[in-house]
Protein backbone atom coordinates (compact mmCIF):
# COMPACT_ATOMS: atom_id res chain seq x y z
CA UNK A 1 0.00 0.00 0.00
CA UNK A 2 2.82 2.36 0.80
CA UNK A 3 4.13 1.86 -2.78
CA UNK A 4 0.77 2.96 -4.15
CA UNK A 5 0.85 6.10 -2.00
CA UNK A 6 4.44 6.83 -2.96
CA UNK A 7 3.54 6.35 -6.61
CA UNK A 8 0.59 8.76 -6.58
CA UNK A 9 2.71 11.18 -4.55
CA UNK A 10 5.16 11.36 -7.49
CA UNK A 11 2.44 12.90 -9.64
CA UNK A 12 2.97 16.23 -7.92
CA UNK A 13 -0.82 16.45 -7.54
CA UNK A 14 -1.33 14.44 -4.36
CA UNK A 15 1.14 15.68 -1.76
CA UNK A 16 0.48 13.10 0.96
CA UNK A 17 -1.85 10.14 1.34
CA UNK A 18 -2.94 7.32 3.58
CA UNK A 19 -5.13 4.21 3.64
CA UNK A 20 -7.41 3.80 6.64
CA UNK A 21 -9.79 1.04 7.63
CA UNK A 22 -12.14 2.22 10.33
CA UNK A 23 -9.86 3.64 12.99
CA UNK A 24 -6.84 1.69 11.82
CA UNK A 25 -4.12 3.41 9.79
CA UNK A 26 -2.84 0.88 7.23
CA UNK A 27 -0.24 2.98 5.41
CA UNK A 28 0.68 6.62 5.22
CA UNK A 29 3.05 9.07 3.55
CA UNK A 30 2.03 11.95 5.83
CA UNK A 31 5.14 13.43 7.46
CA UNK A 32 5.29 14.65 11.07
CA UNK A 33 4.74 18.16 9.79
CA UNK A 34 1.43 17.15 8.18
CA UNK A 35 0.26 14.64 10.79
CA UNK A 36 -2.38 17.12 12.01
CA UNK A 37 -4.03 17.06 8.59
CA UNK A 38 -3.99 13.27 8.62
CA UNK A 39 -5.60 13.07 12.05
CA UNK A 40 -8.32 15.57 11.19
CA UNK A 41 -8.99 13.87 7.84
CA UNK A 42 -9.29 10.42 9.41
CA UNK A 43 -11.76 11.58 12.04
CA UNK A 44 -13.77 13.75 9.68
CA UNK A 45 -14.10 11.25 6.85
CA UNK A 46 -14.86 8.34 9.19
CA UNK A 47 -17.71 10.44 10.54
CA UNK A 48 -18.89 11.41 7.03
CA UNK A 49 -18.98 7.87 5.66
CA UNK A 50 -20.47 6.48 8.85
CA UNK A 51 -23.38 8.84 8.30
CA UNK A 52 -23.54 7.95 4.60
CA UNK A 53 -23.85 4.27 5.52
CA UNK A 54 -26.38 5.03 8.25
CA UNK A 55 -28.61 6.92 5.85
CA UNK A 56 -28.40 4.22 3.20
CA UNK A 57 -26.79 6.56 0.65
CA UNK A 58 -24.01 5.49 -1.71
CA UNK A 59 -21.65 8.46 -1.76
CA UNK A 60 -18.07 7.33 -2.39
CA UNK A 61 -16.05 10.52 -2.30
CA UNK A 62 -15.67 13.55 -0.05
CA UNK A 63 -13.56 16.72 -0.19
CA UNK A 64 -12.79 19.09 2.64
CA UNK A 65 -11.06 22.39 1.91
CA UNK A 66 -9.30 23.66 4.99
CA UNK A 67 -6.63 26.34 5.15
CA UNK A 68 -4.45 26.05 2.06
CA UNK A 69 -5.15 22.34 1.60
CA UNK A 70 -7.81 20.06 0.22
CA UNK A 71 -8.32 16.72 1.95
CA UNK A 72 -10.07 14.16 -0.25
CA UNK A 73 -11.36 10.75 0.72
CA UNK A 74 -12.31 7.92 -1.64
CA UNK A 75 -14.05 4.70 -0.65
CA UNK A 76 -11.82 2.04 -2.21
CA UNK A 77 -13.10 -1.06 -0.47
CA UNK A 78 -15.31 -2.28 2.32
CA UNK A 79 -14.73 0.22 5.10
CA UNK A 80 -11.47 1.14 3.36
CA UNK A 81 -10.64 4.78 2.62
CA UNK A 82 -7.90 6.39 0.58
CA UNK A 83 -7.21 9.88 1.90
CA UNK A 84 -5.27 12.35 -0.24
CA UNK A 85 -3.96 15.78 0.64
CA UNK A 86 -3.47 18.25 -2.19
CA UNK A 87 -3.17 21.98 -2.61
CA UNK A 88 -6.54 23.76 -2.58
CA UNK A 89 -5.78 25.16 -6.03
CA UNK A 90 -5.28 21.70 -7.54
CA UNK A 91 -7.94 20.34 -9.88
CA UNK A 92 -10.34 17.89 -8.22
CA UNK A 93 -10.45 15.96 -11.50
CA UNK A 94 -6.69 15.35 -11.34
CA UNK A 95 -6.89 14.23 -7.71
CA UNK A 96 -9.73 11.91 -8.68
CA UNK A 97 -7.63 10.49 -11.50
CA UNK A 98 -4.82 9.73 -9.06
CA UNK A 99 -7.31 8.00 -6.74
CA UNK A 100 -8.55 5.93 -9.68
CA UNK A 101 -4.95 4.89 -10.48
CA UNK A 102 -4.47 3.94 -6.84
CA UNK A 103 -7.63 1.84 -6.87
CA UNK A 104 -6.58 -0.03 -10.02
CA UNK A 105 -3.19 -0.77 -8.44
CA UNK A 106 -4.81 -1.81 -5.16
CA UNK A 107 -7.12 -4.25 -6.95
CA UNK A 108 -4.19 -5.65 -8.90
CA UNK A 109 -2.26 -6.29 -5.67
CA UNK A 110 -5.33 -7.77 -3.97
CA UNK A 111 -5.97 -10.07 -6.94
CA UNK A 112 -2.35 -11.20 -6.86
CA UNK A 113 -2.42 -11.97 -3.18
CA UNK A 114 -5.84 -13.59 -3.49
CA UNK A 115 -7.39 -11.35 -0.84
CA UNK B 1 -10.21 63.58 -33.72
CA UNK B 2 -8.68 61.57 -30.91
CA UNK B 3 -10.53 58.43 -29.88
CA UNK B 4 -10.34 57.15 -26.34
CA UNK B 5 -11.59 53.78 -25.15
CA UNK B 6 -12.56 52.87 -21.62
CA UNK B 7 -13.53 49.41 -20.38
CA UNK B 8 -16.01 48.98 -17.54
CA UNK B 9 -16.07 45.75 -15.57
CA UNK B 10 -17.40 44.48 -12.24
CA UNK B 11 -19.82 41.99 -10.76
CA UNK B 12 -23.46 41.54 -11.77
CA UNK B 13 -25.47 44.62 -10.81
CA UNK B 14 -22.43 46.75 -10.04
CA UNK B 15 -23.72 49.35 -12.52
CA UNK B 16 -21.73 48.79 -15.73
CA UNK B 17 -24.65 49.02 -18.15
CA UNK B 18 -26.17 51.92 -16.21
CA UNK B 19 -22.89 53.87 -16.16
CA UNK B 20 -22.46 53.44 -19.91
CA UNK B 21 -26.07 54.49 -20.55
CA UNK B 22 -25.53 57.55 -18.36
CA UNK B 23 -22.60 58.70 -20.49
CA UNK B 24 -23.55 57.69 -23.99
CA UNK B 25 -24.94 60.24 -26.40
CA UNK B 26 -26.02 57.47 -28.76
CA UNK B 27 -28.50 54.68 -28.05
CA UNK B 28 -26.32 52.15 -26.26
CA UNK B 29 -25.81 48.70 -27.70
CA UNK B 30 -26.50 46.10 -25.08
CA UNK B 31 -27.00 42.37 -25.14
CA UNK B 32 -29.23 41.68 -22.19
CA UNK B 33 -30.84 38.29 -21.64
CA UNK B 34 -32.80 36.72 -18.82
CA UNK B 35 -30.67 35.80 -15.87
CA UNK B 36 -30.25 32.04 -15.54
CA UNK B 37 -28.23 31.63 -12.38
CA UNK B 38 -27.71 32.95 -8.88
CA UNK B 39 -27.56 36.52 -10.25
CA UNK B 40 -31.37 36.46 -10.36
CA UNK B 41 -31.27 37.74 -6.77
CA UNK B 42 -30.01 41.02 -8.13
CA UNK B 43 -31.68 41.51 -11.47
CA UNK B 44 -33.87 39.81 -14.02
CA UNK B 45 -31.76 40.52 -17.10
CA UNK B 46 -27.99 40.70 -17.47
CA UNK B 47 -25.42 41.53 -20.13
CA UNK B 48 -24.26 38.41 -21.95
CA UNK B 49 -21.85 39.80 -24.55
CA UNK B 50 -20.97 43.45 -23.99
CA UNK B 51 -22.27 47.00 -23.70
CA UNK B 52 -21.19 49.78 -25.99
CA UNK B 53 -21.76 53.52 -25.89
CA UNK B 54 -20.14 56.62 -27.35
CA UNK B 55 -19.67 60.20 -26.19
CA UNK B 56 -18.34 63.24 -28.06
CA UNK B 57 -16.13 64.84 -25.42
CA UNK B 58 -15.24 67.86 -27.55
CA UNK B 59 -14.72 68.79 -31.19
CA UNK B 60 -11.46 66.93 -31.11
CA UNK B 61 -12.01 64.04 -28.69
CA UNK B 62 -14.40 61.12 -28.64
CA UNK B 63 -14.94 58.46 -26.00
CA UNK B 64 -15.88 54.83 -26.66
CA UNK B 65 -17.36 53.01 -23.68
CA UNK B 66 -17.28 49.22 -23.41
CA UNK B 67 -18.78 47.07 -20.67
CA UNK B 68 -18.01 43.43 -19.96
CA UNK B 69 -20.70 40.90 -19.03
CA UNK B 70 -20.85 40.47 -15.26
CA UNK B 71 -21.59 36.78 -14.94
CA UNK B 72 -18.42 34.75 -14.72
CA UNK B 73 -19.73 32.13 -17.13
CA UNK B 74 -19.38 34.74 -19.90
CA UNK B 75 -15.78 35.29 -18.89
CA UNK B 76 -14.50 34.19 -22.29
CA UNK B 77 -15.84 37.55 -23.52
CA UNK B 78 -13.50 39.36 -21.13
CA UNK B 79 -10.47 37.78 -22.83
CA UNK B 80 -11.88 38.47 -26.29
CA UNK B 81 -12.46 42.11 -25.45
CA UNK B 82 -9.05 42.60 -23.82
CA UNK B 83 -7.14 41.03 -26.69
CA UNK B 84 -9.06 42.69 -29.49
CA UNK B 85 -11.73 45.38 -29.08
CA UNK B 86 -10.23 47.27 -26.17
CA UNK B 87 -6.54 46.33 -26.32
CA UNK B 88 -5.86 50.05 -26.92
CA UNK B 89 -8.09 51.30 -24.09
CA UNK B 90 -6.66 53.97 -21.82
CA UNK B 91 -8.12 52.58 -18.66
CA UNK B 92 -10.18 50.02 -16.82
CA UNK B 93 -13.00 51.10 -14.54
CA UNK B 94 -13.74 48.44 -11.94
CA UNK B 95 -17.21 49.02 -10.55
CA UNK B 96 -17.60 47.62 -7.05
CA UNK B 97 -21.05 47.16 -5.53
CA UNK B 98 -20.83 48.28 -1.90
CA UNK B 99 -23.80 46.09 -0.93
CA UNK B 100 -21.86 42.88 -1.61
CA UNK B 101 -21.11 40.84 1.50
CA UNK B 102 -17.38 41.26 0.85
CA UNK B 103 -16.70 43.90 -1.83
CA UNK B 104 -12.94 43.54 -1.32
CA UNK B 105 -13.20 39.95 -2.48
CA UNK B 106 -14.54 41.31 -5.78
CA UNK B 107 -11.61 43.69 -6.10
CA UNK B 108 -9.12 40.88 -5.56
CA UNK B 109 -10.97 38.70 -8.05
CA UNK B 110 -11.18 41.29 -10.85
CA UNK B 111 -7.64 42.59 -10.32
CA UNK B 112 -6.45 38.99 -10.70
CA UNK B 113 -8.52 38.45 -13.84
CA UNK B 114 -7.43 41.73 -15.45
CA UNK B 115 -3.87 41.82 -14.07
CA UNK B 116 -2.13 41.78 -17.46
CA UNK B 117 -4.54 44.36 -18.84
CA UNK B 118 -3.99 46.91 -16.08
CA UNK B 119 -0.20 46.69 -16.10
CA UNK B 120 0.01 49.42 -18.73
CA UNK B 121 -3.33 51.14 -18.19
CA UNK B 122 -4.99 53.24 -15.54
CA UNK B 123 -7.26 51.43 -13.12
CA UNK B 124 -10.07 53.29 -11.40
CA UNK B 125 -12.09 51.64 -8.66
CA UNK B 126 -15.57 53.12 -8.74
CA UNK B 127 -17.75 52.17 -5.78
CA UNK B 128 -21.52 52.07 -6.40
CA UNK B 129 -24.65 51.63 -4.25
CA UNK B 130 -23.03 53.46 -1.33
CA UNK B 131 -26.38 55.25 -0.90
CA UNK B 132 -27.82 51.85 0.12
CA UNK B 133 -24.76 50.62 2.03
CA UNK B 134 -22.30 53.37 3.08
CA UNK B 135 -19.76 51.00 4.62
CA UNK B 136 -17.02 50.15 3.80
CA UNK B 137 -16.04 53.79 3.29
CA UNK B 138 -13.40 55.40 1.10
CA UNK B 139 -10.75 55.11 3.78
CA UNK B 140 -11.41 51.34 4.11
CA UNK B 141 -11.02 50.90 0.36
CA UNK B 142 -7.82 52.93 0.21
CA UNK B 143 -6.34 50.92 3.03
CA UNK B 144 -7.14 47.57 1.36
CA UNK B 145 -5.87 48.80 -2.00
CA UNK B 146 -2.63 49.98 -0.41
CA UNK B 147 -2.20 46.53 1.16
CA UNK B 148 -2.71 44.98 -2.27
CA UNK B 149 0.06 47.18 -3.67
CA UNK B 150 -2.22 48.80 -6.24
CA UNK B 151 -1.74 52.31 -7.59
CA UNK B 152 -5.25 53.44 -8.31
CA UNK B 153 -7.91 56.01 -7.49
CA UNK B 154 -11.02 55.12 -5.52
CA UNK B 155 -14.16 57.08 -6.39
CA UNK B 156 -17.64 56.75 -4.93
CA UNK B 157 -20.13 57.30 -7.74
CA UNK B 158 -23.79 56.95 -8.64
CA UNK B 159 -23.90 55.06 -11.96
CA UNK B 160 -27.36 56.52 -12.69
CA UNK B 161 -26.11 60.10 -12.56
CA UNK B 162 -24.16 61.23 -15.67
CA UNK B 163 -22.42 64.02 -13.76
CA UNK B 164 -21.14 61.52 -11.21
CA UNK B 165 -19.88 59.05 -13.85
CA UNK B 166 -18.21 61.89 -15.76
CA UNK B 167 -15.83 62.41 -12.84
CA UNK B 168 -14.26 59.04 -13.73
CA UNK B 169 -13.74 60.12 -17.33
CA UNK B 170 -12.27 63.42 -16.16
CA UNK B 171 -9.82 61.44 -14.05
CA UNK B 172 -8.86 59.30 -17.06
CA UNK B 173 -8.65 61.81 -19.92
CA UNK B 174 -8.77 65.21 -18.19
CA UNK B 175 -5.01 65.66 -18.18
CA UNK B 176 -4.66 64.71 -21.84
CA UNK B 177 -7.63 66.71 -23.13
CA UNK B 178 -7.58 70.17 -21.62
CA UNK B 179 -10.28 71.57 -23.90
CA UNK B 180 -13.22 69.61 -22.52
CA UNK B 181 -15.99 71.61 -20.89
CA UNK B 182 -17.16 69.15 -18.24
CA UNK B 183 -20.11 71.28 -17.07
CA UNK B 184 -21.40 71.54 -20.62
CA UNK B 185 -21.05 67.78 -21.06
CA UNK B 186 -22.98 67.14 -17.85
CA UNK B 187 -25.73 69.45 -19.08
CA UNK B 188 -25.85 67.65 -22.45
CA UNK B 189 -26.23 64.29 -20.69
CA UNK B 190 -28.80 65.31 -18.08
CA UNK B 191 -31.60 63.45 -19.92
CA UNK B 192 -29.68 60.23 -19.32
CA UNK B 193 -30.07 60.68 -15.58
CA UNK B 194 -32.07 57.75 -14.17
CA UNK B 195 -31.57 58.45 -10.48
CA UNK B 196 -35.30 58.58 -9.90
CA UNK B 197 -36.58 56.06 -12.41
CA UNK B 198 -34.08 53.22 -12.72
CA UNK B 199 -35.18 49.80 -11.58
CA UNK B 200 -33.26 49.13 -8.44
CA UNK B 201 -31.32 45.93 -8.05
CA UNK B 202 -32.34 45.95 -4.42
CA UNK B 203 -36.01 46.03 -5.35
CA UNK B 204 -35.51 42.84 -7.31
CA UNK B 205 -33.43 41.35 -4.53
CA UNK B 206 -36.23 41.78 -2.05
CA UNK B 207 -38.49 39.66 -4.23
CA UNK B 208 -36.02 36.79 -4.61
CA UNK B 209 -34.82 34.87 -1.58
CA UNK B 210 -31.51 33.05 -1.37
CA UNK B 211 -33.32 29.73 -1.75
CA UNK B 212 -35.17 30.95 -4.85
CA UNK B 213 -31.89 32.16 -6.31
CA UNK B 214 -30.27 28.81 -5.56
CA UNK B 215 -33.14 26.98 -7.24
CA UNK B 216 -32.69 29.17 -10.30
CA UNK B 217 -29.07 28.14 -10.51
CA UNK B 218 -28.18 25.52 -13.09
CA UNK B 219 -27.75 22.08 -11.55
CA UNK B 220 -28.80 22.98 -8.01
CA UNK B 221 -31.75 21.00 -6.68
CA UNK B 222 -32.06 22.24 -3.12
CA UNK B 223 -30.56 24.65 -0.61
CA UNK B 224 -30.21 25.19 3.12
CA UNK B 225 -29.22 28.59 4.50
CA UNK B 226 -27.37 28.54 7.83
CA UNK B 227 -26.59 31.30 10.26
CA UNK B 228 -23.55 32.28 12.28
CA UNK B 229 -24.07 29.48 14.80
CA UNK B 230 -24.78 27.09 11.92
CA UNK B 231 -28.46 27.03 12.77
CA UNK B 232 -30.85 26.46 9.84
CA UNK B 233 -32.42 29.75 8.75
CA UNK B 234 -34.32 28.29 5.83
CA UNK B 235 -34.28 25.15 3.74
CA UNK B 236 -36.05 23.61 0.78
CA UNK B 237 -34.17 20.29 0.72
CA UNK B 238 -36.95 17.77 0.13
CA UNK B 239 -35.25 14.39 0.39
CA UNK B 240 -35.09 13.19 3.99
CA UNK B 241 -31.84 11.37 3.27
CA UNK B 242 -30.21 14.51 1.89
CA UNK B 243 -31.54 16.53 4.82
CA UNK B 244 -29.98 14.12 7.31
CA UNK B 245 -26.66 13.99 5.49
CA UNK B 246 -26.47 17.77 5.15
CA UNK B 247 -27.22 18.17 8.85
CA UNK B 248 -24.43 15.74 9.69
CA UNK B 249 -22.06 17.63 7.37
CA UNK B 250 -22.99 20.92 9.04
CA UNK B 251 -22.36 19.37 12.48
CA UNK B 252 -18.98 18.18 11.31
CA UNK B 253 -18.07 21.59 9.91
CA UNK B 254 -19.10 23.22 13.22
CA UNK B 255 -16.96 20.78 15.19
CA UNK B 256 -13.99 21.30 12.89
CA UNK B 257 -14.33 25.04 13.17
CA UNK B 258 -13.85 24.65 16.91
CA UNK B 259 -11.28 21.86 17.00
CA UNK B 260 -9.25 22.28 13.82
CA UNK B 261 -9.05 26.03 13.47
CA UNK B 262 -5.24 25.77 13.79
CA UNK B 263 -5.24 24.34 10.24
CA UNK B 264 -6.98 27.40 8.82
CA UNK B 265 -10.44 28.39 7.71
CA UNK B 266 -12.84 25.69 6.49
CA UNK B 267 -14.13 26.67 3.07
CA UNK B 268 -16.30 23.74 2.11
CA UNK B 269 -17.14 20.10 2.48
CA UNK B 270 -18.41 18.23 -0.58
CA UNK B 271 -19.82 14.71 -0.78
CA UNK B 272 -20.13 12.96 -4.16
CA UNK B 273 -21.32 9.61 -5.45
CA UNK B 274 -21.55 7.87 -8.81
CA UNK B 275 -25.34 7.87 -8.80
CA UNK B 276 -26.13 10.26 -5.95
CA UNK B 277 -26.80 13.94 -5.85
CA UNK B 278 -23.78 15.93 -4.73
CA UNK B 279 -24.14 17.42 -1.25
CA UNK B 280 -22.05 20.35 -0.16
CA UNK B 281 -21.62 22.88 2.62
CA UNK B 282 -19.93 26.24 1.95
CA UNK B 283 -18.79 28.12 4.99
CA UNK B 284 -18.30 31.80 5.76
CA UNK B 285 -17.82 33.34 9.17
CA UNK B 286 -21.34 34.70 9.53
CA UNK B 287 -23.28 32.22 7.42
CA UNK B 288 -23.11 28.94 5.54
CA UNK B 289 -24.91 27.37 2.63
CA UNK B 290 -25.84 23.72 2.18
CA UNK B 291 -26.65 22.58 -1.34
CA UNK B 292 -27.84 19.49 -3.11
CA UNK B 293 -26.94 19.43 -6.79
CA UNK B 294 -26.92 17.19 -9.84
CA UNK B 295 -23.85 14.97 -9.86
CA UNK B 296 -22.95 16.20 -13.38
CA UNK B 297 -22.28 19.70 -12.05
CA UNK B 298 -18.52 20.07 -11.60
CA UNK B 299 -17.23 20.99 -8.14
CA UNK B 300 -15.52 24.12 -9.49
CA UNK B 301 -18.76 25.44 -11.02
CA UNK B 302 -20.64 24.52 -7.85
CA UNK B 303 -18.11 26.45 -5.75
CA UNK B 304 -18.37 29.50 -7.97
CA UNK B 305 -22.17 29.51 -7.80
CA UNK B 306 -22.21 28.99 -4.03
CA UNK B 307 -19.77 31.84 -3.43
CA UNK B 308 -21.85 34.14 -5.58
CA UNK B 309 -25.02 33.21 -3.69
CA UNK B 310 -23.27 33.91 -0.39
CA UNK B 311 -21.93 37.25 -1.66
CA UNK B 312 -25.49 38.55 -1.98
CA UNK B 313 -26.99 37.07 1.12
CA UNK B 314 -25.41 39.07 3.93
CA UNK B 315 -28.19 41.54 4.53
CA UNK B 316 -30.99 39.11 3.68
CA UNK B 317 -30.46 36.68 6.54
CA UNK B 318 -33.03 38.12 8.86
CA UNK B 319 -35.65 38.03 6.10
CA UNK B 320 -35.18 34.37 5.21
Amino acid sequence: MIEILTHIGRSGIVERGCFVQGKELLASTFTEEHKKYENIARQAFNYVFLNVAKSGAKHKEAHLEIGEKRLSAFVVGKNLLLICMSSKGESVLKVREQARNALIELRRIQAKSGS
Amino acid sequence: MTDYKVLFTGSVCSGKTTAIRSLSDIETVDTDASVSDSAIRRKQTTTIAMDYGKLELSDSARLHLYGTPGQERFKFMWQLMMSDLVYDAIGLVLLVDNTRTDPFKDIRFYVDEFRDFIVRRRLIIAVTHSDVQPEPNKHDYESVIKDMGLFTSVMFIDARDPKSVLTIIDELVGLKEKGINWDELAEKLKDNDTTESAESCDAVKEQVSLLDAAMNTRGITGAMHLGEKREVLSSNIESKQNQELLHSMVSLVSALEKKASFLGHIDNLVLCGPKEETLSVFVEEEQALGLSSQRELSISVLKQQALDLLQWSGEQRSND
